[in-house]
């Protein structure tokens, strides 16, 4: 048997005393797709990181290509044949796809860029990886999907053994994702040594031909994927049975086809769309009950996401009308749909919601300090106490109101970003979420899910949210709506409602 | 994880006011070389005069570090400092008005120039650094060409305002010490103070929470200007004359110096007066400790230049701090 790809040993490492890696091992022969799963926070970037030589390891050894190292620095990473693709893409915008190809390993002729000669050997490289893009269009005007693949194709340029791809789907649509799973196993073929980190299981199923978990800096679970039951990975992830104790804050139990979430009786409606057009999307008419969760989903691109924007009031509804209870409004700022009780978790936490450097307390309750402030002086002890019911309520973690954001995992950020709308001071009965849980882990996703369905029940709020994940939305959901090119082409809900139905919706009318 | 976060917790637990605040060791060791080697540096004279200097410095920078934590910046006011000096000296000279109506004058032209500054750069969303460094231009010209003669002879009543002593205390020092607290008191007690963070640290979050985004930072440029002019006013009194070329020039890097070494981060965000306080007395004592020992002109622009290099290595190799 020859040499696996990649192989890791013992690999530890620790920051101020806490082990962020603590003995991990990670064998990834050529040929095959290995799947990184665990908790943001598990370990799976640094041990990442440790591959790519951003920090070296306390301990344990690397191997890549028989060649053993205890450390590494990025050179010598990319030197040994190993590629990362990040989820923040590291290609450059201003520059062209066969620029970006062969940044830092220039192919010159007299001391001059040979151009030519890099674009008929990026268009090579291309085509190995399916891209349809050409090597002289400029990286700026690409999708996601084509992007990603240019540093695909980036790394085969360098003739990498070992491809390690950073929940590359996190960022791309439906279609897209498709494609990429489509690359994968072109390139197992070929005989690279995958490393698959994702949240998505459903992406682990179809693509790993063995799977690793992380939990607390080591390897919690290990195995062949042939004969893995999706429970026995998700009890390796949250290191909780399914039987444990009332582990879900206020929630229903996880999500499952075993368990649909109750239909609520049929109850006023909170929130109308009356023909309501924007931008890329509309006319659009729809109604969410009194208690209802009402999901919109469809590819990236589909309008979902400027359908919600445009409830919010972030931009201006160009016809159609909007309608509260019975009230109807037209929000030309968010201010104005808040004032309506309607409010916006956004899709992009980090861009849209997130103050990183400023505390918990303040990012969960800035919009609602001057409710709470006497004469203009801000209540310094109600704001207090409202973060403390806040932080029960949504079981954050850890439950400390003076850290600064960014210290938190993106599951407890956006458990504060939805605190926002859902504490003493704030409460909206209209709550829109774009999509909910990217980038938080599948322990953090089910206590959102909770939250989202207890105040759903028992405050009668309406929800609407936009999700490109169909277990997702099978799990939140009593009703979905199938989004189409700015318009709500189908409605699935009952046991109509499955992963299979909506995939295959979205797929129909994709091509 | 948890445990990761709680190492990071000890890092940014609570600071004592050195580590949050390195620049006050600095000036103490400052103060400490200055008095030893001049050995009159705490002499309460001295200590007078430099209270005096950076009264007018801590009286634009409070409004300008605000100006900078909720994402902007506003390098006009070396201009519109001179504008208000001359406004001033002219109502107050020429005019034969009330030292009040004077000032006024000057703070209504102040404000204008604010506004003008805040429409620009909050409403019609232009680059701050663009449109201040033109408007510094810009308000400069207007000065000189309004008033090409220096102006000067005030007259008594307008002395007052540089001159006069309150409990013991000068005028402008008083105005200063109520600048400063007025400052604090807005970032700490009221939510327009938290909402300024916010949008300096991210100002589409900001908007998106329901907090007016726009309406805060326009009223700090205003306020800027009016500050300014009142800072150019105090210092046409004090010198009893108001030159359009030269007053307040270069007053613009000074103040932005005091600002960013008070620890004022300039990509918005984090700062606190009681730092800019800090970077205020610095500065002055700076200038004043170097002035007692005869170092000429040049080098201590040269000592004021490398001090904000330094403070920003500082700043970055210390530890991080918020608020």
């Amino acid at each position: 048997m020859t040499e696996p790809n990649l192989r890791i040993r013992g690999l530890t490492k620790s920051f101020g005393g806490v082990r962020a890696l603590d003995g991990v091992d990670l064998t990834v022969p050529g040929g095959r797709v290995h799947a990184l799963l665990g908790h943001n926070g598990a370990g799976k970037s640094t041990l990442i990181r440790c591959l790519g030589g951003a920090f070296p390891p306390d301990a344990g050894t690397i191997e890549v290509g028989g060649t053993s190292h205890t450390r590494l620095s990025p050179r010598e990473s990319i030197a040994a044949g190993v590629a990362i693709i990040f989820q923040t893409l590291s290609v450059v915008d201003s520059l062209t796809v066969a620029e970006n190809i062969f940044l830092g390993q220039e192919w010159t002729r007299y001391g001059r860029i040979d151009r030519r000669a890099q674009e008929e050997v990026a268009a090579g490289l291309l085509e190995r990886v399916a891209a349809t893009c050409s090597p002289r269009d400029r990286v700026s005007e690409l999708p996601m999907g084509q992007r990603q693949l240019v540093e695909i194709a980036k790394a085969l340029s360098r003739s990498a053994s070992v491809l390690v791809l950073d929940e590359p789907t996190a960022a791309l649509s439906g279609t897209e994702s498709e494609a990429l799973a489509e690359r994968v196993e072109d390139l197992r073929t070929q005989g690279l040594a995958i490393v698959y980190v994702t949240h998505l299981l459903g992406e682990v199923e179809r693509l790993a031909d063995e799977v690793t978990v992380l939990r607390d800096g080591r390897v919690s679970h290990h195995a062949r994927m042939t004969g893995q039951s999706r429970r026995d990975l998700v009890e390796a992830i949250t290191g909780r049975t399914s039987k444990g104790r009332g582990a879900y804050h206020g929630a229903a139990p996880p999500r499952g086809h075993d368990q649909p979430p109750p239909t609520p009786r049929p109850r006023p409606n909170r929130l109308t769309l009356d023909a309501l057009q924007g931008p890329r999307f509309g006319p659009v008419d729809l109604t969410v009950a009194e208690g209802e969760i009402v999901a919109l989903y469809g590819l990236i691109g589909s309008g979902r996401t400027s359908l919600l924007e445009t409830i919010y009031g972030r931009h201006p509804a160009t016809a159609g009308n909007l309608h509260v209870g019975t009230r109807t409004v037209r929000p030309s700022r968010p201010s104005d749909a808040l004032a309506a009780r309607i409010a916006l978790v956004p899709g992009d936490r980090r861009a849209q919601a997130l103050f990183p450097v400023l505390s918990a307390q303040d990012n969960a309750l800035l919009p609602s300090i001057r409710r709470m402030a006497r004469l203009s002086i801000r209540s310094t002890r109600a704001e207090r106490r409202v973060f403390g019911t806040l932080s029960d309520a949504v079981a954050l973690r850890p439950a400390r109101p003076d850290l600064p954001a960014a210290a938190f995992s993106g599951g407890n950020q956006q458990k504060l970003v939805l605190g926002r709308w859902i504490n003493e001071a704030r409460e909206v009965d209209v709550l829109l979420l774009d999509e909910p849980t990217q980038g938080v882990d599948i322990g953090a996703r089910q206590e959102i899910y909770g939250v989202v369905r207890t105040l759903a029940a028992e405050r009668g709020t309406a929800v609407l949210f936009a999700s490109n994940d169909p277990e997702e939305v099978v799990a939140l959901a009593h009703r979905c709506l199938i989004v189409r090119a700015g318009r709500v082409a189908g409605e699935l809900s009952g046991p109509e409602l499955t992963e299979a139905a909506l995939l295959s919706a979205v797929h129909e009318g994709a091509a | 994880m948890t445990t990761l976060t709680a190492a990071r917790a000890m890092s940014y637990g609570r600071l004592t006011a050195v580590r949050r605040h390195p620049l006050l060791a600095v000036l103490a060791v400052l103060v400490l070389v200055f008095q030893v080697t001049t050995g009159s540096f705490l002499d309460a004279g001295n200590l007078r005069g430099i209270a005096t200097d950076a009264a007018t410095l801590a009286i634009v920078a409070v409004p300008l570090a605000l100006l900078v934590i909720s994402g902007y910046l506003d390098l006009s006011v070396g201009s519109t400092l001179a504008l208000g000096g001359l406004v001033a000296g002219w109502l107050a000279g020429e005019q034969h008005q009330s030292p009040v109506v004077a000032v006024l004058g000057a703070l209504a032209v102040g404000a204008a120039v604010g506004a003008v500054n805040g429409v620009l750069c909050c409403y019609l969303g232009l680059s701050a650094f663009i449109v201040t460094l033109g408007m510094l231009t810009a308000v400069r010209g207007l000065a000189q060409q309004v008033f090409p003669l220096p102006l000067s002879g005030f007259g008594a009543g307008f002395a007052w305002l540089g001159g006069s002593r309150i409990a013991g205390v000068d005028a402008p020092v008083v105005i200063a010490a109520l600048v400063l607290v007025a400052g604090a008191s807005f970032l700490a007690f009221t939510p327009a103070g938290r909402h300024v963070f916010a949008i300096g640290v991210n100002r589409e979050a900001a908007h998106l929470s329901g907090i007016a985004v726009r309406r805060a930072p326009f009223a700090l440029f205003v306020v800027t200007g009016v500050a300014a002019a009142l800072a150019g006013a105090i210092k046409a009194s004090v010198l009893d004359s108001a030159v359009a070329g030269t007053s307040g020039a270069g007053f613009e890097l000074t103040v932005l110096t005091a600002v960013l070494l008070g620890g004022v981060a300039l990509s918005g965000g984090s700062g606190s007066v009681f730092g800019v306080l800090l970077g205020v007395l610095f500065l002055g004592s700076l200038q004043n400790g170097l002035t007692l020992l005869n170092v000429p002109a040049f080098w201590q622009q040269m000592a004021q230049g490398v001090a904000l290099v330094a403070g920003a290595a500082l700043a970055f190799l210390g530890p991080r701090t918020t608020r």
